[in-house]
């Protein structure tokens, strides 16, 4: 028998994925028609469509075992009006308040029908995904089998693992980069293999230097290690032939902002280019020469977006040069961004995504972020909080399914076998 | 698929710079309904207690000369177009993290504090300081951060914002009360019309050891503080270091009557070489089948379960 498809088109099965597949599905999906049915066969096709999206690849059996009746739930409560009343007054006349003429707005029904899958939450694999460092729940998976996530600083190798309340798990950044990021275009894919072919070369050539880039492969993001620190005046060109690349390219992939400031990005390398005198030792002190020649203030090697997002400094009067190249402070803004973007986000041939990094597509329609987890990008690491809990108007589970569907699915699971 | 991903799906290929992008803001024809509309109408999303602070789309952000989105409401914050109940909410923005990594840091702030001021869950700023911890020793270490990633992810959702000078805006319930069990059921009490039925009345009547909401909330202080509102601010700041102080204490003596406790469970026998500790069990403690969790020692006759279908066979806690 052929194996079943994941993203099929004829019969809908949503899957926790950013797929395109799986958005244009969501897009046109409807509850199905429950008329004309028997109560059992609604529970059986609503289990079945939401299990195909909640833990498709736990077993049915585990799952049942792991199924729990008991729903977590809150109420938020309002320190104001506890302090100002003992609850007496609710109780007062015939017990439920003393009748007012102004009806008290009754707050949103709770949606605990939405919580079946509470538990599946739980597992290290939908976290990984839920907090976004996985393009996939099975590409979750594959991380935590192929050793990648860590649980409180320990490798953990079992997707099944259940999360406690307050756990930290950490991906690989490289990794996540690399599941989040764009995939490469077929001139990126060509300049890899050049400089895969390139670098075995090396390697042949001088056996005991062990390669720079295959030594050291989670080493990214930051130019302050370049892929070949021994040639900087390579890199440069480098630099420039693949933001010509890019700009070529008749793609709608770019923003107009990221060509604007990798143009500006180009004329700044042209310039540094033109005068073979000024080229330093690494492209690190380069690139902080450019900053200083252009009076801008360069952070260090760890960067805050604070300094990404704050306007340029105004030049100094005694900068001869700011003034002779005539740049406004608009443009000096861009280039500044784009000196950032090049140390935090350079072009490396050696990385298994497109370079510099840029989300994926179709990837802004599925991002969010459930409060159960409290995520820290920049280091790639989340802390389970809590277990998803139901409150008035909103159910923590992220479910594609309404209330409906969930209510039958939990029937189903609440029968005595 | 194809037709539609290139017609009314094209918009969600690239992220909307400056706001979310999710299904539930896009009409069938893919048009962002928000911006459509002229004036929206005012729904009762709007008169919801929950605050959604989302990113403001600032002029710059629009370059092509477009007018700005308007701001996100709760019907564009849905990810799943059927499960109304599920929205994005909003994440903590960098500053905020900053702003509470520095409360707890420089000025030595408590969790507990940190949380009411900031009105952000205590188990929250606890993660924050922990998250926080460790990209500061990434920083030392000259480990790389994803510092791309990590700002493209955060263009793309709903985010609380901080500013010094501005007012702090909420980012989600500090005092949410965990529904008991034991309250789930519905009782029908009878009382006399002239007592005095408070909330602690009401749940003993639930469960004799059910406390009232005043003492389950995560921050019964705040009950406290609102009280001394009519007081003048020393007395008020003289009261709050009490309460800190109070609470300290009763930690301070829970701790050591444990470890008291432990000192006088364990025996210890000092040799040449070792330390030697010994500690009572009871053969009791095994329980009737022996089976029970807090047994030591294998059992003769008892094989383990640890083979058997349906027990967990891999880690359950990681320390």
């Amino acid at each position: 028998m052929r194996a079943k498809r994941f993203h099929g088109l004829k019969k809908i099965k949503l899957r926790q994925t950013w797929s395109k597949y799986n958005l244009y599905n969501l897009s046109r999906v409807t509850a199905p028609n429950i008329k004309e049915r028997t109560y059992y066969q609604q529970k059986w096709s609503a289990k079945s469509i939401t299990r195909a999206y909640h833990g498709e690849a736990v077993r049915e059996k585990k799952w049942q075992r792991m199924f729990r009746p008991y729903i977590r739930s809150v109420v938020p409560m309002n320190h104001t009006y506890l302090a100002e009343t003992d609850g007496s007054d609710e109780a007062a006349g015939r017990g439920s308040g003393k009748d007012v003429q102004k009806a008290a707005r009754t707050p949103p029904r709770t949606p605990y029908m939405n919580m079946v899958y509470a538990e599946l939450e739980r597992r290290l694999d939908t976290a990984v995904f839920r907090a976004m460092f996985a393009s996939s729940a099975r590409q979750a998976r594959e991380f935590v089998i192929h050793g990648y996530v860590k649980v409180n600083g320990k490798k953990m190798i079992y997707p099944g693992y259940r999360l406690n309340p307050g756990d930290m798990f950490q991906v690989e950044p490289d990794r996540v980069l690399f599941a989040t990021g764009a995939p490469k275009d077929r001139q990126e894919r060509r300049a890899s293999r050049v400089y895969r072919s390139k670098m075995s070369a090396k390697d042949k050539e001088d056996p005991d230097t062990p390669s720079q880039s295959l030594s050291t492969p989670t080493k990214n993001t930051s130019s302050t290690d370049p892929p070949e620190p021994k040639e900087p005046k390579n890199i440069l060109p480098q630099l420039l032939d693949h933001a010509k690349n890019i700009l070529s390219k008749p793609s709608d992939d770019l923003t107009a902002k990221r060509k604007q400031s990798l143009r500006a990005f180009q004329l700044t390398l042209k310039r540094t280019l033109s005068r073979p005198n000024s080229l330093t030792d690494s492209i690190d002190a380069q690139l902080q020469e450019m900053a200083h020649k252009l009076n801008i203030s360069l952070p260090a090697s760890t960067t805050e977006p604070d300094a990404y997002d704050s306007p340029a400094p105004t030049p100094s009067r005694d900068n001869n040069l700011a003034k002779t190249m005539a740049i406004s402070d608009s443009e000096k803004r861009l280039l500044k961004r784009a000196l950032i973007d090049a140390r935090e986000n350079p072009i490396d041939p050696s990385k298994p995504y497109a370079t510099p990094w840029r989300p994926r597509e179709y990837m802004s329609a599925f991002a969010f972020i459930p409060r159960y987890l409290e995520v820290h990008h920049k280091v790639c690491s989340a802390v389970y909080l809590r277990h998803p809990v139901a409150r008035p108007g909103m159910a923590e589970v992220p479910t594609p399914y309404n209330i409906e569907q969930n209510g039958l699915a939990f029937n189903w699971y609440l029968r005595r076998r | 698929m194809f037709t539609w991903l290139s017609g009314p799906g094209a918009a969600f290929r690239q992220p909307l710079p400056g706001s979310t992008n999710y299904l539930s803001a896009y009409d069938p024809a893919g048009r962002l309904i928000r911006a459509t509309q002229k004036t929206r109408p005012k729904g009762p999303e709007s008169e919801d207690d929950i605050e959604i602070d989302t990113e403001t789309p600032s002029p710059e952000k629009n370059t092509q000369g477009e007018k700005p989105i308007p701001k996100e409401t709760l019907d564009d914050l849905m990810p799943f177009p059927m499960n109304r109940q599920f929205r994005s909410e909003p994440v903590l923005s960098e500053e905020l993290k900053d702003e509470i990594f520095r409360q707890w840091k420089e000025e030595g702030k408590t969790v507990r504090r940190i949380s009411a001021d900031m009105q952000v869950e205590m188990r929250r700023v606890g993660a924050v300081l922990r998250l926080k911890s460790v990209e500061e020793e990434w920083k030392n270490q000259g480990k790389p951060l994803a510092t791309p990633y990590a700002r493209s992810i955060l263009s793309m959702l709903p985010v609380t914002r901080y500013a010094p000078q501005v007012p702090i805006t909420a980012h989600e319930s500090i005092n949410d009360l965990p529904v008991h069990t034991s309250t789930l059921r519905q009782v029908f009490h009878p009382v006399s019309e002239s007592r005095r039925f408070t909330r602690t009345d009401a749940g003993r009547v639930f469960d004799p050891t059910l406390l009232p909401a005043d003492e389950r909330i995560p921050h019964p202080e705040l009950i406290d503080a609102y009280r001394d509102i009519g007081k003048s601010p020393e007395d008020r700041a003289v009261a709050q270091q009490q309460r800190e102080k109070k609470e300290a204490d009763i930690k301070e003596a829970k701790r050591r009557i444990w470890a008291e406790e432990e000192e006088r469970r364990v025996t210890k026998v000092e040799t040449e070489r070792w330390e030697f500790r010994f500690r009572d069990v009871s053969v009791e403690d095994a329980g009737r089948d022996g089976r029970g969790r807090n047994g030591v020692g294998a059992r003769y006759g008892m094989p383990h379960e640890d083979r058997k279908k349906g027990i967990v066979k891999i880690p359950r806690r990681v320390e």
